[in-house]
């Protein structure tokens, strides 16, 4: 995957724990698991404008461009 | 009060019902043929590949019934856009083909059986449609569910 998913780094910044996370930024979970762990193949605009404000960030701190060898 | 959870039950049941009757057609075989011979004076040089087709439809239609059944199952469970689904439908899709297949030398010597063949050939088509189109919905599916 190109675009790597950084939030357990910004997350362990912010002291922040993935349940809590979710509450606040209103997903499930299971969801936001599926994000931290490079899993998703999308982010909604709305669902980054709520990490970035919860975590109060920037949303070149939560996602990477890692440039793919085999492409 | 009917509803499409009933509608499913109804159509599973029908399925395990044709299921049964497919093994009786199976069973009762060679005295249908024996029969059908008597009945068109066709004498009994036929008799072998006839029945041999009649078994070839017999398995195909059960392979067929078997895919049906496991695809009702699934949708009962609400399960309906999985990558298993788009095997019994490719499944069944075949199956049609194949009988359409089987059945037209058999249609040169009863024409009435030209019908069923080009309706299992257009069955076949159709249902290869369906599993195309269900083939992207699970693609879909799968990129809507990992869009958080």
């Amino acid at each position: 995957m190109a675009i790597i998913v950084n939030l357990d780094v910004i997350m362990a910044k912010r002291k922040k724990s993935a349940g809590d996370l979710a509450t606040e930024i209103g997903i499930t979970p299971a969801n936001l698991s599926i994000l931290k762990n490079n899993k998703a193949k999308a982010v909604r605009f709305s669902t980054l404008e709520e990490l970035c404000r919860v975590l109060d960030c920037q949303p070149g701190d939560i996602l990477e461009y890692v440039k793919d060898e085999d492409k | 009060m009917w509803n499409a959870k009933k509608s499913v039950l109804l159509s599973l049941i029908f399925t395990r019902i044709v299921m049964v009757l497919v093994v009786g057609v199976a069973v009762l075989a060679p005295k249908m043929v024996e029969a059908y011979l008597e009945y068109t004076s066709k004498g009994a040089e036929g008799f072998g590949l006839l029945l041999g087709t009649v078994y070839v439809c017999c398995v195909l239609a059960l392979v067929a019934l078997f895919s049906l059944d496991r695809l009702l199952t699934n949708i009962r469970m609400s399960h309906v856009f999985l990558e298993g689904n788009v095997r019994y439908l490719r499944r069944l899709s075949w199956c049609c083909f194949l009988a359409a297949l089987v059945l037209l030398p058999a249609a040169f010597s009863a024409q009435g059986l030209f019908v069923v063949v080009v309706a299992a050939g257009f069955i076949g088509l159709i249902l290869r449609v369906v599993k195309n189109v269900i083939e992207e919905a699970v693609i879909l599916k799968s990129e809507n569910d990992l869009t958080i």
